[in-house]
């Protein structure tokens, strides 16, 4: 055991070098690097930490303006749902409209043609009628058919009864024959004096032709008309062929 | 048979003379720098990082805790001195398993003047970082009647720490060379591994008294704070 006090000095000299080469080489480096990591590390873990944020608001941001786009799309498809709702319906009813317009008018159509085709039938059958009895009133008596019209006539107003014959007489002075041919003088002079001997002297007897007896002759005042008038059996015609055309429309309504 | 490397004088230019110690001691010292060097001339300061820097990093963060636990104060100001000390000692103590190779640490020489560094760091960091008064005044602790006992503490234990490394290194130098005599091939072997383990174990224990050494000149100040 011995001490080399040379040695002992060199080796201080030695030892203190040694720390300070270690100290430059190894501990100041390596903590320098160390330290460094840890603040890139605290650095980076900030940065990742702002990053989740902005990612977080830029999330929240999106689901926001989905919920938004989701209900103006919900608004648009229930104002659409509801334009269209009200434009079928606006469209039924037009076409309902229409189609009652359409029904009504042929309705009048119709109607106006069967008035117009039954007047047409009347006319035509009355005078038909008219042709007919004449031609056959003529063919069976010698007598023309007026002068059978004005015997018809005649013997109606002898069988007046007294109430009728007041009515026609009441309140007038003037008496109106209305017939559908021309009556010659002689006839009208008969005539006159039927009506003088049936319904008084003082009465005026005035002539006149009408189409709408279509063949015969009428006497009317007060509400009262006798004669005889081919129009009411035309009439009685009319009515039972209107009845008969009427019929089949009446089974199919 | 040599006992100490200190016998071994390699070259003689008058009274001076430079012993195998120095030598040996040189080469540690250049391996370590030359290690260092290499390591940290390109450190990495992200995530990824070579195994070398890997190693060198825990090696600085377990010595940083270890003098954090020992002193319980910040280990930047301590651990150039200590972690030198522990490295220095490690190192010249693990070597012995290369054939022809002395531990510097086998000489008296070497742990009187590591002892002796110790033995000035104390004061020196005690009245740097405390103030003389201050750190003088432990010497009269508990009264004045402790001063003699004090100043002879502190001179026994530096030499203590000086004598206890020196022994347990040159110890095991012998008893290799010993049982090589009596039974050689296998059993100096085992012996050998016994010597690491001693010398990992005595550079550990030589560093942590250090530590205490100057902590407990320092952790008046430190509490005070």
């Amino acid at each position: 055991m011995q001490i080399d006090w040379i040695t002992v000095s060199a080796q201080i000299v030695n030892f203190l070098l040694l720390v300070w080469l270690l100290k430059h080489f190894l501990y100041g480096p390596v903590i320098r690097a160390m330290n460094r990591r840890e603040e890139r590390i605290s650095e980076r873990l900030d940065e990742a930490r702002e990053r989740e944020k902005e990612a977080q608001q830029e999330a929240r941001r999106y689901e926001q303006k989905t919920a938004e786009l989701e209900a103006q799309r919900e608004e648009m498809l229930a104002t659409a749902r509801q334009e269209a709702e009200e434009e079928k319906k606006r469209l039924l009813d037009e076409a309902r409209t229409e189609a009652h317009e359409a029904r009504d008018e042929w309705r009048q159509e119709v109607e106006r043609e069967r008035v117009d085709f039954l007047d047409g039938l009347r006319r035509h059958i009355g005078r038909n009628f008219h042709d007919l009895a004449r031609k056959a009133l003529g063919e069976l008596a010698d007598a023309r058919l007026e002068a059978q019209v004005v015997e018809v006539f005649i013997d109606r107003l002898k069988s007046l009864d007294q109430e009728d014959a007041r009515a026609l007489a009441a309140d007038t002075d003037r008496l109106a024959v209305a017939s559908a041919f021309e009556l010659d003088s002689a006839t009208r002079s008969r005539l006159t004096r039927a009506i003088h001997d049936e319904l008084g002297k003082n009465l005026d007897v005035e002539y006149r032709q009408a189409e709408e007896v279509v063949c015969g002759l009428v006497l009317a005042g007060g509400g009262v008309r006798i004669g005889w008038n081919l129009a009411h059996y035309l009439d009685d015609l009319a009515a039972a062929v209107e009845e008969t055309l009427a019929a089949p429309e009446a089974a199919r309504e | 048979m040599t006992i100490s490397p200190d016998s071994i004088i390699l070259l003689q230019w008058g009274p001076l003379h430079l012993t195998a110690t120095v030598a040996y001691t040189w080469l540690v010292m250049a391996l370590l720098v030359l290690v260092s060097w290499l390591v940290t001339r390109r450190l990495s300061t992200g995530t990824g990082m070579s195994r070398w820097q890997n190693l060198v990093e825990v090696l600085v963060t377990g010595m940083r805790d270890q003098i954090r636990q020992v002193s319980r104060q910040d280990p930047g100001r301590y651990l150039p001195f200590v972690g030198s000390l522990f490295i220095f000692i490690a190192t010249a103590n693990l070597l012995n398993v290369v054939p022809g190779y002395m531990a510097p640490t086998g000489s008296l020489s070497t742990t009187t003047a590591l002892a002796i560094c110790v033995f000035v760091a104390v004061p020196l960091y005690g009245v740097v970082y405390e103030g003389p008064v201050r750190y003088l005044r432990h010497y009269v602790r508990p009264t004045w009647l402790m001063l003699p006992f004090n100043v002879i503490g502190e001179i026994s234990r530096t030499i203590a720490l000086a004598v206890r490394l020196y022994g347990n290194i040159m110890s095991g130098t012998v008893l290799a060379g010993i049982l090589l005599s009596l039974t050689p091939y296998f059993f100096p072997v085992v012996m050998q591994l016994l010597g690491l383990l001693t010398g990992m174990i005595q550079a550990y224990i030589f560093a942590v008294l250090a530590m205490v050494y100057i902590a407990s000149a320092t952790s008046a100040h430190e509490a005070q704070n």
